[in-house]
């Protein structure tokens, strides 16, 4: 009888997770379909649109450079204030860091530091001149593009990081490297860094799927001439005529395509690099080269001060500041904030409670699948349950989209929480993967010596040393479940709108004020999340603590 | 030859005036005492690693030199702790080559090139007759496979002196007492100066000197 | 701190509405409304549009829209217009009992999208505005309520006669869209920077030369954003003197006699242009941005009353001056149209129908979206620009796809 239980529970359990993973790949195969039947021209006539290669290529150097950029820099960072006491502030400030939206970063980035900005003339203005116009950021290029992203990344992978250190003795790699006669640079580099390659290995695909599709950022600093693809592709997407639906869909085969040579060129790099390191190694190099990495020790400080900047910019925009205007003679007023709150109080409720639900359920599934895996013994691919992030958005919602019409179903928060499960699952799944699958299974020994039954030890021991991490899933998985535009319209159809559907909506029309006030409330939500996460965390000791007391 | 001198360990709960220990090449001390009177600390202290559960002070020299102002990777001192860190992305082999000096020299006085020193490697295992293990990864050694390849990895830095904690702890008695009379003989093989610190009174091997803590040690609670 | 009570009441009782313990004030305020039209009876002129009001066809329209609520898919990009459609969705409230909600999008493309995958089911959408393209897509669909015209009473109103309201973007409205408001094609401009004529007008040799005096700090929206598109055909109307071709189907012979037209100017323009033609603002909004941060000494826009507002809001200079081209604005209408498949048609023709009053368009007009008025009784002669022409539609295609051919990579 308990073995038929629990088999019953294992197919049930396996259910849910193969709906939560499967969902994105059926949306995707509905989404896709050809609504017209494809012909050779129709190839012949996409792959002879105008700087179709161009546009591939530049989307594929920026997918790449973007991620591998951030990750370099979050690790020299997190080499130089893992075991320092700048470590606490850090933690403290990365939930701030991690809320600011892209979108912020990038309109914040060129208004200040782009050629003819605000920090420029006002350097110059100071001596009664005008900054050259060679100085500073160009407007649009694929330079602006990938440091607003990369710049975006960097505590996103330093969460991620973090979590990851925490399940790794770095500290006694650390000091056994030096006892061999490395600097503590090199030691960094020499054992821990491949080891933590290896496992940011998913964060690196989802920050590079990220940076292959993503439109607002393209628009606003992505070079234009050529488009970058996400934006061609968007411009076929939503022509409704025969041959931009046909273009359409072959983008998006294409876009699949491109995210393959991605994950071929993620595990090429890893080899590649761990094969340098490793040689390295074997060579006994010095590997002066890690001195850089102090350089990064000032990091935390010119973030948070990027950080302020930008807000500050915001604020200043919010309440009625603008070019033409000098300190005295601009019209202040707080009325934009009056108007507005009014009508944000609903859209942050809704968030705040599809954020609440869609995260825990997403935590929820992640752990049940990893259990799951744990218990078969059989680990299915990353890339299964990475699906969300992988796969084009705006067809595979669209295939949802056609389904949840099709069976009639509400426009109610239920299903806007169900369409931004998949996504919320993955962001956790993501956090969680490396923690769960490399906790030290002596704890459960113990516990099991003193008599636990298996799911007692579970939750006393594996549950409680995973807290930390948690945490950090659940903060992901809230943000990421705010700053949802496409499900929660498609599938709400806008009976419930969010912040972010009222965010993303004011930001195209590119009027600063408005702009400003939607996406400071915006950026307010994943911030109390973040900031309970680290409160909380600093407050649990998890498996770092066990391990390293 | 590695001499401390004036050396007194300042802990909350007490405090150690230790006798000035010298140690000649190849020589052995063995540190023991009951837990908490800082054996450990005082390794990471001689190591040159930040010191956070006690305050010392003191003079160490190796070959006459002070090391008081160097940090750890100027100081050449060995490590070997009980779990023997292995670096997990490393086989053997390469973990042998890591410790292996820079600047490692071959017979005609030009710089190793990379296969040369994965042989030198090879040939150090093979030594003691653990080639069969060059090409495995540490989460496929055995415990008293991982000890050994730690000693080796820690030989073939060719540190000027060695400091032990505990390293053969997690062994059962009988593969203990073989690898670490193995290890003993060892170190006096290539003369190395070396620190172990043991909870294991009774199998302090005849050639070592002992110190007890305990014996210098004043409450001052 | 009283706007805050005060609104956080309203938005309170907002939220009751929908809930169903307030059937009891639904009830009251049906009951009030049902006293209104006695209230307001008052002897009116018989033009069309009373006749139309008192047809027993728009009386049961009033009587079924009671109650329901209308989704309004609108782009949600502009403050001025959330604040317009707010404003009406309380009057609306008020006078029909009808609830107008606007759903706020970044591109009406994603109300196509969805109703492409509604496939003519039940609809989520009841109204949306729309013109161009996704219209032109739509009407071939089948997706859209037709007869539009003859059933809202204030579509007599149109200025159909001064205004070219019958075609949109080329393709006949023909009762399945209503237009809501024009846009004329005009250009902000730095003061002087475009010379000192009288008329307010510009050709495209003065923009070149404009653009000679100050390298760098000239653009226009990248094709195909429609803005950007619309720049290129006032430039190719005034390079070719108006040539009678660009208002029929674009023959490959007027495509080469034509186009080279313009390519060669653009040819000379680009160097002269923002990033030396290496890089376009996305759109006309991120144009002006630019152009507010003094970054640009020119901007494009589709609506006449733009500057006014902006010098208002005093986000660009008051010196700041308002030009279109010599030959006339291209002007087009933006529209209201019906999904066939809507769950609240009767509402949303009520929706239609006070957007078109003289109370909505005025207020449209004169408030802080300043957007011109489509019908005869607020048809201001002064503020409109010389109309011109919308080219053929065939153009469109032509000149944003050899436009990407020779300038897109």
């Amino acid at each position: 009888m308990a073995t038929k239980i629990r088999r019953l529970t294992l197919s049930a359990g396996w259910l849910v997770v193969a709906l939560v993973a499967g969902l994105p790949l059926f949306g995707v195969i509905v989404g896709l379909w050809p609504s017209v039947p494809i012909s050779e021209a129709d190839v012949a006539r996409f792959f002879a649109y105008n700087g179709l290669t161009y546009s591939i290529t530049n989307t594929l150097f920026i997918s790449l450079a973007a991620p591998l950029l951030a990750l370099y820099v979050a690790f020299m960072v997190y080499s130089q204030y893992r075991f320092n006491p700048r470590w606490q502030t850090l933690e403290k400030r990365l939930a701030p860091l991690l809320s600011l939206p892209h979108l912020a970063v990038a309109l914040g980035l060129v208004y200040l530091f782009s050629s003819g900005g605000m920090v420029f003339n006002a350097l110059w203005g100071l001596f009664g001149q005008t900054a050259p116009d060679w100085l500073g950021l160009p407007r649009k290029s694929l330079l602006t593009m990938v440091l607003a992203i990369s710049i975006k990344e960097v505590p996103f992978f330093l969460l991620i990081l973090s979590a990851l250190g925490r399940q790794l003795a770095i500290k006694d790699w650390l000091l056994q490297g030096k006892a061999l006669g490395y600097t503590e640079g090199a030691s960094w580099w020499l054992l821990v860094f491949p080891i933590m390659l290896k496992q940011s290995r998913l964060a690196l695909l989802a920050a590079m799927a990220y940076s292959l599709s993503v439109l607002d950022i393209s628009l606003l600093v992505g070079p234009n001439i050529p488009q970058l693809y996400a934006v061609v592709l968007y411009n076929w997407q939503t022509g409704f005529n025969a041959y931009e639906q046909a273009n359409a869909f072959l983008g998006n085969l294409m876009l699949l395509i491109m995210l393959g040579l991605l994950i071929v060129s993620i595990y090429g790099h890893e080899w590649f690099t761990i094969n340098r390191l490793r040689i390295n190694a074997v060579m006994a190099n010095p590997f002066k080269i890690a001195r850089l990495s102090r350089l990064f020790t000032a990091w935390l400080g010119f973030f948070s001060l990027l950080t302020v900047a930008i807000l500050i910019t915001f604020l200043l925009w919010s309440f009625g500041w603008n070019t033409q205007s000098t300190i005295s003679t601009a019209n202040w007023s707080f009325s934009l904030w009056q108007d507005e709150w009014f009508f944000m109080q609903g859209p942050l409720l809704h968030s705040l409670n599809i954020a609440f639900f869609s995260s825990l359920l997403g935590v929820a599934v992640t752990l049940l699948a990893l259990e799951l895996q744990q218990q078969t013994n059989r680990k299915l691919p990353d890339y299964v349950w990475l699906m969300a992030i992988l796969l084009p958005q705006l067809s595979m919602v669209y295939g949802w989209q056609v389904t949840h019409t099709g069976l009639s179903g509400s426009y109610s928060t239920g299903w806007i929480i169900l369409s931004h499960l998949p996504f919320t699952f993955a962001y956790s799944y993501l956090v969680l993967r490396g923690p769960f699958q490399s906790l030290n299974q002596h704890y459960e020994l113990v516990a099991a010596s003193f008599g636990y039954t298996y799911w007692q030890r579970w939750w006393r021991v594996r549950f409680m040393l995973l807290r930390p991490a948690l945490l950090s899933a659940l903060a992901i998985a809230f943000s990421v479940s705010v700053a949802q535009y496409i499900p929660t319209l498609m599938i709400g159809a806008g009976r419930v709108t969010t912040i972010t559907t009222e965010a993303v909506a004011i930001a195209s029309g590119n009027e600063q004020s408005i702009t400003a006030v939607y996406i400071l409330v915006q950026a307010a939500l994943p911030f109390i999340a973040f900031l309970i996460a680290s409160i909380l965390a600093q407050r649990i000791r998890g498996s770092f603590d066990a391990e390293h007391q | 030859m590695l001499s401390i001198s004036n050396c007194h360990i300042h802990t909350d709960n007490g405090r150690i005036e230790l006798p000035d220990i010298t140690l000649k090449s190849g020589e052995l001390l063995v540190l023991t005492g009951p837990s908490g009177m800082g054996k450990s600390t005082f390794l990471h202290w001689i190591l040159g690693d930040k010191i956070t559960h006690a305050d010392i002070s003191g003079d160490i020299a190796l070959n006459d030199i002070p090391l008081n102002g160097l940090n750890i990777e100027q100081r050449r001192i060995g490590l070997l702790m009980q779990d023997v860190h292995l670096f997990p992305h490393l086989n053997v082999i390469d973990n042998i080559c890591f410790a292996l000096p820079y600047s490692l020299t071959g017979s005609n006085g030009k710089k190793l090139h990379k296969s040369q020193r994965r042989k030198v490697a090879i040939n150090m295992l093979d030594n003691i007759d653990m080639g069969y293990v060059a090409q495995h990864y540490p989460d496929q050694l055995s415990g008293g496979e991982r000890s050994r390849v730690g000693l080796i990895r820690a030989l073939a830095n060719q540190p000027k002196a060695l400091l032990m904690d505990e390293p053969f702890a997690a062994l059962d008695p009988k593969t203990g007492a073989l690898v670490s009379q193995w290890a003993y003989n060892q170190l006096q093989e290539r003369g190395v100066p070396s620190i172990m610190v043991s909870h294991d009174i009774k199998n302090i091997p005849p050639q070592a000197q002992h110190l007890d803590l305990a014996t210098y040690y004043h409450s001052t609670k | 701190m009283m706007w805050l009570t005060s609104k956080s009441l309203r938005f309170l009782s907002n939220v009751k509405y929908s809930n169903p313990l307030a059937a009891l004030v639904v009830l009251m305020a049906v009951a009030i409304l049902a006293l209104l039209p006695n209230v307001n009876a008052q002897p009116l002129p018989d033009t069309p549009t009373v006749q139309l009001e008192s047809s027993p066809q728009w009386q049961q329209t009033l009587a079924d829209a009671k109650g329901e609520t209308v989704y309004f898919y609108a782009w949600g990009g502009s403050k001025p217009i959330n604040d317009y459609l707010r404003w009406a969705a309380r009057e609306i409230a008020s006078r029909y009992n009808v609830r107008l909600r606007h759903v706020k999008v970044a591109d009406i493309s994603e109300a196509v999208s969805r109703l492409k995958a509604e496939d003519g089911s039940k609809s989520a959408i009841d109204l949306l505005w729309v013109n161009g393209e996704n219209f032109s897509y739509l009407k071939e669909q089948r997706l859209l309520l037709g007869k539009l015209w003859s059933s809202i009473p204030n579509s007599a109103l149109l200025a159909t006669q001064k205004l070219p309201l019958k075609n949109d973007f080329g393709v006949p409205i023909e009762g399945f869209e209503v237009p809501w408001g024009v846009g004329q094609f005009n250009i902000i401009a730095d003061e002087g920077l475009l010379g000192e004529s009288e008329q307010n007008t510009v050709t495209s040799s003065i923009i070149l030369a404009a653009a000679k005096q100050n390298p760098g700090r000239i653009s226009y929206p990248r094709p195909p954003e429609f803005h950007g598109t619309t720049f290129l055909k006032q430039l190719l109307v005034d390079l070719s003197n108006k040539d009678k071709r660009l208002y029929s189907a674009a023959t490959s012979q007027a495509q080469d006699d034509l186009l080279p037209l313009l390519w060669d100017y653009l040819d000379q323009l680009h160097p002269l242009s923002w990033q030396k033609g290496n890089a376009f603002p996305s759109s006309n909004t991120e144009q002006l941005s630019l152009f507010q941060q003094k970054q640009f000494v020119l901007a494009v826009s589709f609506n006449p009353n733009e500057m006014a507002k902006e010098k208002n809001e005093k986000r660009i200079p008051t010196t700041s001056q308002r030009l279109y081209f010599a030959q006339g604005a291209i002007t087009n209408s933006h529209n209201l149209a019906i999904p066939k498949a809507a769950q609240n048609s009767a509402g949303a023709k009520v929706v239609i129908n006070f957007l078109l009053s003289e109370l909505a368009q005025k207020q449209k007009l004169n408030g802080s979206w300043g957007d011109p008025s489509v019908i005869t009784p607020l048809l201001d002669e002064a503020s409109t620009l010389p109309a011109q022409q919308e080219l053929h539609s065939s153009w469109q295609q032509v000149i944003e796809d050899k436009w990407q051919q020779k300038y897109g990579a």
